[in-house]
């Protein structure tokens, strides 16, 4: 029986890369225990093994699940994403949020949404929405509205620059406690962002040059630790002269 | 239908908005200025004639090939040059296997113009025997990821493979003397082609009924630009093609204006690929030295393979100097010197230069072409362990390697005793002077 040095009942995996293949958990060496598994994760009889590449993660005392970061997004329900319109059909937009197939998204679905006053996008507008329906077959669905039926920051998003980066880069950016790159610009330059988890982010402030400086920081912070991505970003700004 | 909708890039109404009201301030979205070329890397094959440029995202492969075939009636004394594209799916979604679609036709044709009809590449030398046999030379360029501007990058790589291209030399012989040898290329060196100039391309991209224009488009700002032009020169400030394509027009001060920032442009690009082709051949020259040394190396690690890599590696690491290479590339190598010195001296033995057989030696040896072009070498550096080399190959081949060797040995003191360094030293002189003779 092929049992890893990963296979004990706390399992020494955690926090390191880990391939598809690896033996996280031996069941059978642990006594009666709930472990919840999340994405990435597989039960394969008595072991538990890896699906995706990435980072595994604990979340004490006992979800398990794979991060790992990808250029295409796998719709997944309650999930801010940022779309682009590509068609408007009689009762939903056709939407793009860089998954296998369109999203649609119903024309009701805004605050206060009736026949009378369906919004108009057209081809090419970037939305702010949340996923509502996920299957792995069927479109994908989404909403501009919360939970509540409020807006909450839904709907389209004006202005701005809007770039695309993995799934990785945009999981880093929501993170709490906030991210150090824009912590970093935040200490010296007045912008908002919005981040899709489908890897696309939105960036506005006042001048081009700050929205320019903003989205080359961001882009080139995915592969450096905080105080680098602090490093980086002062160097920029440095640069830039925005002392 | 979905799912090809799926599958497209597309652009919002916020970039298309952004870049343009960038550009009004005369900055790009990724930081360059307006005239300035995204970091370009051009690398080379294992093969002559095969090349990889990197033009910021952008990422296209050259190969260049050439067979004998019968020329065209109307030119029976010149060889020909045919470029072909194939532009991946992989590189951008919307391009689509087979049947190659308008944009590759397109970039096929302005390469092929700047390269073949502005007599870039000398065809008259590729003729062997007139109205019977030449050499038609492809180029082929795949498009590995779109990045914007495949045009200029896919230029450069066409130039890079072909400045490295070998082909065969071939004489007429035979018993009618119509019979045409090609060659091997162990046996003689293979010949570059003349190439007269470079043409090099430069894309501009022109927004706002062009008041402003851009050099080096990225695929955002091409799919928002209004026109695009591209135009070849070389580094005489010859032009050698226009290429305008899309909607509005261009104003013809513009275009003077675009030829004469071209030409610098061009100058600026024809220094680096040279560069670049330079020190790609200097590595490739001394290759061919280095193996002289490690052959006798060659045999102290136990897998041919893995010490053939070694002594690559050490090669591209260590200067040019004759001395101090040998040394290191010994002193890299464990040792089981002993067992594998009475072998190595075996093969120098065998090897005869004269004889006109090629050598039987796993490593395909260019020794034989050093003794015949050694006046041929590219660089300074080779021209100087050419010389040292060369008297001594004349004469005692095996005495200098050797020589050489021991000399190797001698400084590889330090990780075994001095017993174990000079043992091996007597036992290769004996053997040594014993072949010479």
């Amino acid at each position: 029986m092929d049992v890893d040095t990963g296979n004990m009942t706390q399992t020494n995996l955690v926090d390191k890369v880990v391939v598809p293949g690896d033996v996280v958990l031996d069941l059978t060496k642990m006594e009666n225990q709930t472990i919840k598994l999340g994405s990435g994760l597989r039960q394969d009889c008595d072991y538990i093994s890896v699906m995706q590449a990435g980072k595994l993660r604990l979340s004490k005392p006992n979800k398990y699940w794979v991060e790992s970061s990808q250029k295409r997004y796998v719709p997944r329900l309650e999930d801010t994403v940022l779309g682009i319109v590509v068609e408007h059909r009689s009762d939903n937009f056709l939407v793009d949020i860089k998954a296998p197939n369109l999203a649609f998204l119903p024309v009701l679905a805004f605050e206060g949404g009736t026949r009378r006053n369906i919004p108009k996008f057209e081809t090419g507008t970037l939305i702010y929405a949340r996923v509502v329906k996920a299957n792995g077959i069927m479109n994908p669905e989404l909403s501009c509205t919360d939970a509540s039926g409020k807006a909450a920051e839904f709907g389209q998003l004006k202005n701005g620059y809007m770039f695309e980066t993995s799934t990785g880069l945009a999981r880093m950016l929501l993170s709490s406690p906030t991210c150090p790159v824009l912590e970093a610009l935040g200490n010296k330059i007045s912008f908002e962002t919005a981040v899709g988890l489908n890897g696309r982010v939105w960036v506005n402030a006042s001048s081009p040059d700050d929205v320019i400086l903003v989205s080359n920081a961001i882009m080139r912070s995915e592969f450096l630790s905080g105080t680098q991505q602090r490093i980086m970003a002062e160097k920029l700004l440095e640069r830039l002269q925005k002392s | 239908m979905e799912q090809r909708w799926a599958n497209t890039s597309r652009l919002t109404i916020n970039e298309k908005q952004f870049i343009e009201e960038a550009l009004r301030s005369e900055i790009r979205v990724d930081g360059r200025r307006l005239y300035d070329y995204r970091r370009l890397t051009i690398k080379f094959g294992r093969e002559d004639g095969s090349s990889e440029v990197q033009l910021g995202e952008t990422h296209v492969m050259a190969f260049v090939t050439g067979q004998l075939m019968q020329p065209y009636r109307d030119r029976p004394n010149e060889g020909t040059l045919a470029i072909f594209t194939e532009f991946s799916p992989m590189a951008d979604p919307s391009f689509e296997p087979g049947r190659p679609g308008e944009a590759a036709i397109e970039l096929g044709r302005v390469i092929d113009r700047g390269l073949r009809e502005s007599r870039a590449v000398d065809m008259e030398s590729l003729c062997v025997v007139a109205g019977k046999s030449v050499w038609a030379i492809r180029v082929d360029l795949h498009i590995i990821d779109n990045g914007g501007n495949l045009i200029d990058a896919a230029n450069i790589a066409a130039l890079a493979a072909l400045s490295t291209f070998r082909r065969p030399e071939c004489s007429v012989g035979g018993d009618d003397n119509q019979e045409i040898i090609v060659h091997d290329p162990e046996v003689r060196d293979p010949i570059p082609l003349t190439i007269h100039h470079f043409p090099i391309a430069v894309t501009f991209a022109f927004f706002q009924e062009g008041n402003t224009l851009v050099i080096d488009p990225h695929y955002k700002e091409e799919a928002v630009s209004g026109v695009r032009m591209t135009v070849t020169v070389n580094s005489n400030g010859d032009v050698c093609t226009i290429q305008k394509a899309g909607g509005e027009g261009i104003l013809s001060g513009d275009v003077m204006r675009c030829l004469r920032i071209a030409s610098l442009k061009a100058s600026e690009m024809t220094t680096k690929i040279k560069e670049a082709v330079e020190t790609y051949n200097a590595e490739v020259a001394l290759k061919k030295v280095k193996r002289h040394p490690s052959l006798i190396a060659k045999k102290i690690t136990v897998p041919d393979v893995e010490m053939k890599e070694a002594s690559f590696q050490k090669t591209k690491e260590l200067s040019a100097d004759m001395e101090n290479s040998p040394n290191q590339t010994s002193t890299s190598l464990t040792t089981t010197k002993d067992r594998d010195t009475n072998a190595s001296i075996g093969r120098p033995l065998n090897w005869d230069p004269y004889s006109s057989s090629a050598p039987a030696i796993v490593s395909s040896s260019t020794l034989p072409e050093l003794v015949g072009t050694s006046k041929d070498a590219n660089e300074d550096q080779m021209m100087q362990t050419d010389e040292e080399y060369d008297p001594n190959l004349k004469k005692d081949q095996i005495a200098s390697a050797t020589g050489v060797s021991s000399g190797i040995h001698k400084q590889n003191s330090p990780p075994k005793s001095l017993k174990d360094a000079v043992k091996p030293k007597h036992k290769r002189k004996k053997n040594a002077e014993r072949g010479a003779r």
